[in-house]
């Protein structure tokens, strides 16, 4: 009953969204259901900390340790930012950045916002409980589609160009994707009861992993490596990904950046047990490596060199896609734990920085550091403290948690035995940890310029304070019944 | 009866190898195309024989489902998505000819060569000793894929890759038929409600670009770099 309720609130809010006449009617509509889908996904976490596991339907909705975790992300990210994009969404009006209020072109953008965002979240929210590997494609598709007009929202020229690689790199890569379940498929025929509707459910397949078809297996897992790869932003396919995460607006990137990115990592994580399971952990494993080093080294460059802020916050978020995806490649106990704690970690601060992001940017009416030139401190001070902190947490400074996970890694890394790996690692680590700081320092720090000050910011101030004390508060102190969540899916993940 | 059924069964592959041949036919035709709306009528006949070969496999091998699934391609992909794109084209009069990367004759030899390729691919699947359908087919299905890619990096308008997309994905659907006589029911449902949806927010897009830049010729989208 949870898991449907879990998915039937953010349609009711798309549909309340959708018939809504006044803002204030969206807003409340937006507040209230992602409230509901983030209480639902605590209730969710604790029953699955209860049980085990949660199904439904014959085993068509399930949902383990690793599920609930990363529903409960994209729920909390979702309310964060709906509270946020409220306050957002405001001053976009008010400084006529959704075109003309007396045509009724303004309510029409905002009817598509809060229309679309709730539909984004359900897409995210059905593929982490669904069990079928045909349906968790389908639902990672469906979040193509319905972000695509996120990113088209100010329908600017640079805007349509964003949205239209976005549409066609994430096509031609869910289409591998898709490729690679219908070889899954051919992979788990000689199991039994294959034909029916529970042949390509993920709980069967991994329990009889070991009887998959071994050759097919192998190609499977390369064309899902590639295609959820895409929608993960690994190199060499994430061309798409910086301009999405600038084009779009803010809340909406936030989300992109987060969620999403663990929505198309936990697809991989599926995959990565099935294969691993079937065939070793070596294979998958040293693909992933070579996915998530050539990641984050492509990003260093990118990093230091970078004229735009939310550009930057982009490549840095492919410099976390491979931090993760090298985690898993290096698997076992530990490197599980540093995967999922990271997830955790690193979904908490990249949504604070686009946030950040997005009230620099609304305020100085510009993306590019050029312009802006520094004073953020002094125009804005509350912003300024959180994101020059979240830059630090991001870049694994201690006491931050991000240096825990970090840490974690490279110690399963040299634990391991994958020298060149950790070498690497801290190497590329250190290229982004410079860049990233260096720019963003000089943002917050540097000489002030004529900007004025800005006025009190309520919903989003309110956001950022929140999200900023939870990035705070785990970096001491990871409640105890999370912590038990991560650990119980750092054991899906690696089976020990 | 069993004799009979063997023949019925060889009858049928052959039935299903002569039509993923019109197919690969179909799809080396597209690369060459430089019509925009024969472009169109190429994909809606490479979709319905695709969906022939799923009845035909449907009947000899008595999987009921995927009559659903030829169905649904006829609705889809032969009707529903070239009438949107026809109807998109007169909207936005395009008149001009489509202008590969790669010229007319030497892109069809890549095209034989990824063919070739299709082939080595399949022939890693085929296990002589199970009964069933389509050897050739999963071949041709890989070819299309590939093909469908190649078109995808050939072409500049905005339209012809939507169509290269949706063609490529047809090499995924003849490959679902013939490896696994598609499937489960849900997913064959889901996976035709996002191509349907995708085409229409593809098509949307294609004419906001055309719109904006007076062009549907993406090489012209780049200003966003680094």
């Amino acid at each position: 009953m949870l898991l449907v309720a879990l998915l039937l609130v953010p349609i009711a809010t798309a549909a309340a969204s959708f018939l809504a006449r006044r803002r204030a009617a969206m807003e409340v509509a937006n507040l209230v259901g992602f409230g509901a889908v983030f209480l639902m996904a605590v209730v969710l976490a604790a029953r699955v900390l209860a049980a085990g596991t949660v199904s439904l339907a014959n085993g068509f909705f399930y949902a383990d340790a690793l599920s609930a975790l990363v529903i409960l992300l994209t729920a909390s990210v979702a309310l964060v930012c709906s509270t946020y994009s409220i306050g957002y969404l405001r001053d976009d009006q008010q400084s006529g950045a959704l075109g003309d209020d007396a045509s009724g072109e303004q309510i029409a953008q905002l009817r598509m916002f809060y229309t679309l965002t709730p539909l984004f979240v359900f897409s995210m929210l059905f593929m982490a409980v669904a069990n079928n590997l045909g349906v968790m494609w389908a639902a990672m598709e469906v979040t193509t589609l319905t972000s695509v007009f996120l990113v088209t929202f100010y329908g600017k020229v640079t805007s349509l160009e964003a949205a239209w690689k976005y549409a066609i790199i994430g096509g031609v890569g869910l289409s591998m994707a898709l490729f690679g379940t219908l070889v899954t498929y051919y992979a788990g025929r000689g199991l039994t009861g294959s034909q029916a509707l529970s042949g390509l459910n993920w709980s069967v397949l991994a329990q009889h992993a070991a009887q998959l078809d071994k050759t097919s297996m192998r190609l499977a897992f390369v064309l899902v490596l590639m295609g959820y790869g895409t929608k993960a932003g690994l190199a060499p396919m994430h061309t798409w990904k910086p301009d999405a995460y600038s084009e779009a607006p803010v809340p909406s990137a936030a989300i992109l950046s987060s969620a999403l990115l663990n929505c198309a990592l936990y697809c991989l994580i599926r995959f990565y047990i099935l294969t691993s399971r079937c065939l070793g952990a070596e294979y998958p494993g040293r693909l992933l490596l070579l996915f998530g080093l050539l990641s984050m080294g492509v990003s260093v460059p990118f990093v230091l060199v970078q004229k735009n802020y939310r550009r930057l916050l982009a490549y840095h978020t492919i410099d976390h896609a491979g931090i993760m995806v090298t985690a898993l490649g290096l698997g076992g106990a530990l490197g599980s734990l540093g995967l999922m704690l990271h997830m955790v970690f690193h979904t908490i601060a990249k949504s604070l920085l686009f946030l950040c992001a997005g009230n620099v940017s609304q305020h100085f009416r510009t993306d590019l550091f050029s312009k802006i030139k520094g004073g953020v401190m002094r125009a804005m001070p509350l912003t300024g403290v959180v994101f020059l902190m979240a830059m630090l947490a991001i870049v694994g400074m201690p006491p931050f948690s991000l240096f825990q996970s970090e840490f974690l890694i490279v110690r399963a890394a040299m634990v391991g035995g994958h020298i060149l790996t950790g070498v690497l690692f801290v190497l590329f680590g250190t290229g982004v940890f410079a860049g990233a700081l260096l720019h963003i320092g000089n943002l917050v720090l540097g000489p002030s310029g004529d900007a004025p000050v800005a006025p009190r910011r309520p919903w989003r101030n309110g956001s950022l304070l929140a999200l900023a004390s939870a990035l705070v508060i785990i970096a001491f102190w990871v409640p105890a019944p999370l912590l038990e969540l991560v650990r119980q899916a750092a054991h899906v993940v690696s089976g020990q | 009866m069993l004799m009979t059924h063997g023949l019925d069964l060889q009858f049928g592959d052959r039935i299903v190898t002569l039509m993923a041949a019109l197919v690969l036919v179909l799809q080396i035709a597209m690369v060459t195309q430089r019509w925009i709306v024969i472009h169109i009528r190429i994909f809606a006949a490479q979709s319905f024989f695709l969906a022939m070969i799923a009845a035909t496999i449907a009947w000899f091998n008595h999987a009921p489902h995927l009559y659903v699934a030829a169905a649904l391609t006829l609705v889809v992909k032969v009707v529903l998505v070239p009438i949107l794109f026809e109807r998109l084209v007169k909207r936005m009069e395009i008149h001009e000819e489509i202008e590969p990367i790669v010229n007319g004759p030497l892109s069809v030899v890549i095209a034989g060569g990824l063919t070739l390729v299709g082939y080595v691919v399949a022939e890693s699947f085929y296990k002589p000793d199970e009964p069933g359908l389509g050897h050739n087919a999963l071949a041709v299905a890989i070819s299309l894929f590939l093909i469908g890619f190649f078109t995808m990096i050939n072409r500049r308008k905005a339209l012809t890759q939507v169509l290269a997309l949706l063609s490529l994905e047809n090499g995924l659907f003849l490959a679902a038929i013939s490896l696994t006589y598609g499937m489960p029911m849900i997913v064959e449902l889901g996976i035709f409600f996002d191509v349907l949806v995708a085409a229409m927010v593809l098509g949307i897009l294609v004419y906001r670009i055309r719109e904006t830049f007076e062009s549907v010729d993406v090489s012209r989208l780049r200003r966003l770099r680094g």
